[in-house]
């Protein structure tokens, strides 16, 4: 990991982002993320992101889930140790459908979230650089990341004529380490690399 | 940017002329406030019941289930009934969070955070029962299907018990992965706007290192609308399942088709009527009128009345049956032990009858769904009828079933099953302030992002556009 | 139960049996009763097949088999103040019903057993297969599997299952802990010199489980222990149950009712007129036949014309 230097711009209304992500982008600078406060629609597409894809695995998750339960289950009562149970053939499937159901969601809905959290590198003790404080209250910050010929005082005079109400600029890491939110910790080695 | 218009003739969700900084403090100035006078005693008056429902629970463990007034007919009593009534009320918050997502009902993000809560501590609640209830809790182990080297020896998947063993644990898994993911940001708005270093890194665990990222927000969504869909058929399914418990035995008053429908909107007007409870206690406490408002409460007396309807319908249907099945068994349950009122356990068929279907059809009237003390009256109302619901179902099919020589002799709990059951509201209410305490009781980013389109000041501007449009348009086709 | 007057049964013998098949009917008739009644196949049951019958005739009431079951398997004794809350253990138990005139009633007298029924509703619920069919058609019950959620007891239609509500027998993991809880007559269970009373052939229950009637499985498995020593196959005569070898009047039959030849068969096939099961609608499949009791009503009108 290493430190990279950025352009912050910070915005009050997302209804004077979303112009000014199309003008920044115009302009031919790579936008590093927008932090927002919720989830604003139509953000993704503006900045160019593709869409996501958590819901496809999602699916595989739920099929995995069904597949375990229903072969765990006839292995069970028809190979391993079949039972005499009130009666019921070995292979009862009607009484097998509750627990595949469940499994399925189970397995669709634990497999969802644990691949969230990994993708967006979510986990309890993990920290993060945060731009800005506000960026989770009432600010949406747009944050640029500077090649080594970016002239920084005319990128943040160009996000204030798009409308930002306040600029800056930051060297910051951009990757996650573990650390606590009350201590200020130099995570990484804090030589500064500038991006090609 | 938002192009999405609503209705004027729609109530604001959120009153006030709000923005998105007054939003964050609205909600998150409880969790920084000292807590006060009435919630340490609230707190202490939980506290003091889950002590007593351990202490209750160490003595039916270390001296046997005789401590209850269970016998060889009535098998479960107020323990099951207990775990009903709690999964019951653990359905709403799901409901609300995720059908109601699927339908773009606005008006559920007043609510669901604190729904889902509630969920989340019923269902733990509920799950207290069927593991204390056992002969030897010691051994309930013995449920879970793993290799094992008695055999290895299996479980049987053929069992509603077994059934409910998984539907109870991945209701409770995805109840609180849905709530918590929906935490998550709300955690870190917390976390940043903390002015106290315990508060910053507690919060900053619990966040899970939130920073509010533009692809972090898609995939969320994508998350948050696969979880609802998910959520959705296992909500229906949970209280499907413990239907099962009963549908597919053999005693009369439980072996019926109808159990499946009538369990879960049974389910969701308990569920309902303790969501509508909490709300209006915390609506007043926390001074969230803006947030929970009256049109919140209407909508909720809305689903009360039309899910109270269809368990009346669900009763009445079950009566008819008894007769026209001509089953003389059925026909004894139906029409003897639960509707004769003087037969032993009559009086709690009638008291489900007035509490569940005649009392809540005063909800047609809009005077009384806006009416507050109404609304919280009713909510503890319909929650003694749904128990009551279950009780019946449970003790008055046992007490008499078959073969006359095992008709039971009356079965009345003893202190120590009451004491289980109080014991679980202590561990309710307990897990309660302590979420209302440290926990944003309303969803802090969803109401921001609802804000726009239905927020009172801002409907109040668009209302000023939308009068001038019209009034040039009427000027320019005048001439 | 079933009962019939002797001046009906010589007017139309077959008339249990008409009443049965009326009510079977809808699902089959009583031939083809077991494999219409379902939606599952039949289930195959060759070798031995345990089963038993129960002449209310022969019945008198006299209560001989409840005590021998009690002796032979260990069944707790729990003393007034448990009965009173319904905690009984009797494994065997004899219904009775009355009627005719209320202050002088007829009585039928009915030992209800576990019914081992084919197709067992108590099964099916255990969440942990604590209790299934053998291959010989017995319902077993394997106590230290057992976790105690009573369902089975609930689902039972014959309400012949067992919990042991509180240590009645001493076996507990919490040793001596019943002081006060329990009667002082359960109490002599945990002493080590009453506690030789006990059959070592059958296992002593613990707290919170359930227990029923096995068919004396020890038995059973004796007896064919012994054929199989003698290399031979096992009859009649290597067995008697507890209940029927106590019963004074030979109102029981037991045997492998799989075996043309045995007892059990035979009082099947030479009474179809009398015979019936108890709950037989339910579709349970019991394997305890009942002989109907037949009441010879005139003899007594003319007793009660001499007194």
């Amino acid at each position: 990991m290493a430190k990279k230097k950025f352009v912050i711009g910070c915005f009050d209304d997302e209804a004077v982002l979303f112009p000014a992500v199309k003008k920044v982008r115009t302009a031919g600078y790579k936008i590093h993320d927008v932090y927002t406060p919720f989830a604003v629609h139509g953000l993704d597409h503006a900045m160019g992101l593709r869409e996501t894809s958590l819901h496809t695995a999602g699916f595989i998750y739920g099929i995995t889930g069904t597949t375990t339960a229903l072969s765990c289950i006839s292995w069970i009562f028809t190979k391993d140790w079949p039972l005499n149970i009130g009666g019921k053939p070995h292979f009862a499937l009607p009484a097998w459908i509750p627990i595949t159901f469940e499994l399925t969601v189970l397995f669709a809905a634990v497999g969802m979230v644990l691949t969230f959290c990994y993708l967006c590198q979510l986990a309890p003790f993990v920290k993060k650089h945060h731009f800005h404080a506000r960026s989770t209250d009432d600010l949406f910050v747009m944050v640029i990341e500077c090649t080594d010929k970016t002239n920084t005082d005319d990128l943040q005079a160009f996000l204030t004529s798009g409308g930002a109400v306040e600029t800056n600029v930051q060297v910051a890491e951009e990757g996650w380490w573990l650390g606590r939110y009350d201590q200020n910790e130099m995570p990484f080695e804090t030589k500064e690399i500038v991006a090609a | 940017m938002h192009l999405k218009y609503e209705s004027q003739l729609r109530e604001p969700l959120v009153y006030g002329d709000k923005n998105y900084h007054q939003v964050t403090e609205d909600i998150v100035r409880p969790i920084e406030a000292k807590p006060t006078r009435l919630w340490y005693i609230g707190f202490y008056i939980a506290v003091c019941l889950l002590l007593f429902g351990v202490y209750a629970i160490y003595r039916d463990v270390t001296y046997g289930i005789g401590q209850w007034n269970l016998n060889k007919t009535v098998g479960w009593g107020w323990d099951i009934t207990n775990f009903v009534w709690w999964v019951g009320i653990g359905h709403a918050g799901t409901l609300i969070s995720a059908i109601l997502l699927l339908f773009r009902q606005g008006w559920r993000t007043g609510v669901n955070r604190a729904a889902e809560a509630m969920t989340i501590f019923a269902v733990m609640c509920a799950g207290q029962f069927p593991i204390w209830h056992m002969g030897r809790v010691w051994m309930a182990f013995f449920v879970l299907p793993y290799p094992n080297s008695r055999g290895p020896l299996w479980v049987n998947f053929n069992s509603p018990l077994l059934w409910d063993v998984f539907a109870i644990s991945t209701y409770f898994t995805v109840s609180l992965l849905f709530w918590y993911s929906g935490l998550l940001p709300d955690f870190a708005t917390v976390r940043d706007r903390a002015f106290t270093k315990l508060r910053k890194r507690l919060y900053g665990v619990a966040a899970f290192g939130w920073t509010g990222s533009t692809k972090h927000w898609q995939r969320h969504e994508s998350l948050s609308l696969v979880l609802a869909g998910l959520s959705t058929p296992l909500v229906l399914s949970v209280h499907t399942i413990v239907s099962f418990d009963f549908a597919t035995s053999v005693i009369p008053g439980w072996h019926t088709t109808i159990f499946p429908p009538y369990f879960v909107a049974g389910a969701i007007f308990s569920g309902f009527a303790m969501v509508q409870s909490l709300m209006v206690i915390i609506r007043k406490v926390f001074a969230m009128e803006d947030y929970i408002t009256m049109g919140h409460i209407e909508a909720m007396n809305k689903v009360i009345v039309l899910t109270g309807s269809i368990v009346g319908v669900a009763y009445l249907t079950e009566l008819f049956m008894g007769w026209y099945s001509q089953n003389k068994y059925e026909g004894y349950t139906f029409w003897y032990s639960r509707a004769y009122l003087f037969s032993p356990y009559g009086w709690s068929y009638w008291g489900m009858m007035a509490c569940n279907v005649l009392s809540p059809q005063i909800f047609w009237f809009r005077k009384m769904r806006r009416n507050i003390f109404v609304t919280f009256f009713m909510s503890i109302i319909v929650n003694i009828g749904m128990w009551f619901e279950r009780f019946v179902i449970i003790v008055t099919s046992l007490y008499r079933d078959y073969l006359p020589s095992s008709w039971s002799v009356y079965y009345s709990p003893t202190i120590w099953e009451i004491g289980f059951y109080t014991g679980t509201f202590g561990l309710f209410f307990t897990c309660f302030f302590l979420f209302a305490k440290y926990f944003p009781v309303i969803a802090i980013a969803e109401i921001k992002y609802v804000l726009k389109t239905t927020g009172e000041g801002y409907k109040g501007r668009m209302d000023k556009i939308e009068g001038e449009s019209l009034e040039t348009f009427v000027h320019d086709h005048a001439h | 139960m079933k009962e019939i007057s002797l001046a009906e049964y010589k007017a139309n013998p077959t008339e249990i049996r008409e009443e049965r098949e009326a009510e079977l009917k809808p699902y089959g008739g009583l031939e083809k009763f077991e494999g219409q009644g379902t939606i599952y196949p039949v289930y195959d049951r060759p070798g031995i097949k345990w089963g038993m019958s129960v002449d209310l005739n022969s019945c008198n009431g006299c209560g001989a088999c409840v005590v021998a079951c009690n002796a032979e398997n260990n069944v707790s004794v729990v003393g007034k103040p448990e009965v009173l809350r319904g905690h009984e253990m009797h494994w065997l138990r004899i219904d009775r019903y009355y009627s005719g005139d209320m202050e002088n009633p007829n009585v039928v007298f009915q030992p209800l057993m576990c019914q081992h029924c084919d197709n067992a509703p108590c099964e099916n619920v255990c969440p942990v297969a604590a209790t299934n069919h053998s291959s010989e058609g017995l319902n077993q019950m394997t106590y230290n599997r057992c976790i105690g959620t009573r369902y089975c007891a609930n689902n039972c239609p014959y309400k012949v299952r067992r919990f042991n509500w509180a240590d009645y027998t001493g076996a507990d993991s919490f040793p001596d802990n019943q002081e006060g809880i329990v009667n002082d007559v359960v109490l002599n269970m945990n002493d080590d010199l009453t506690r030789m009373v006990l059959n070592p052939d059958v296992t002593v229950r613990s707290r919170g489980v359930i227990e029923k009637c096995s068919f004396c499985a020890q038995r059973l498995q004796e007896s064919k222990l012994n054929a199989k020593k003698e290399s031979r196959p096992m009859v009649d005569s290597d067995l008697k149950v507890a209940c029927q070898q106590s019963c004074p009047t030979n109102a029981i039959n037991f045997g492998n009712a799989n075996d043309k030849n045995s007892a059990i068969s035979k009082v099947r096939v030479d009474n179809p007129n009398r015979q019936f099961y108890v709950l037989e609608q339910l579709h349970v499949l019991p394997n305890v036949t009942y002989l109907a009791k037949v009441r010879n009503q005139d003899e007594e009108k003319k007793e009660g014309a001499h007194a």
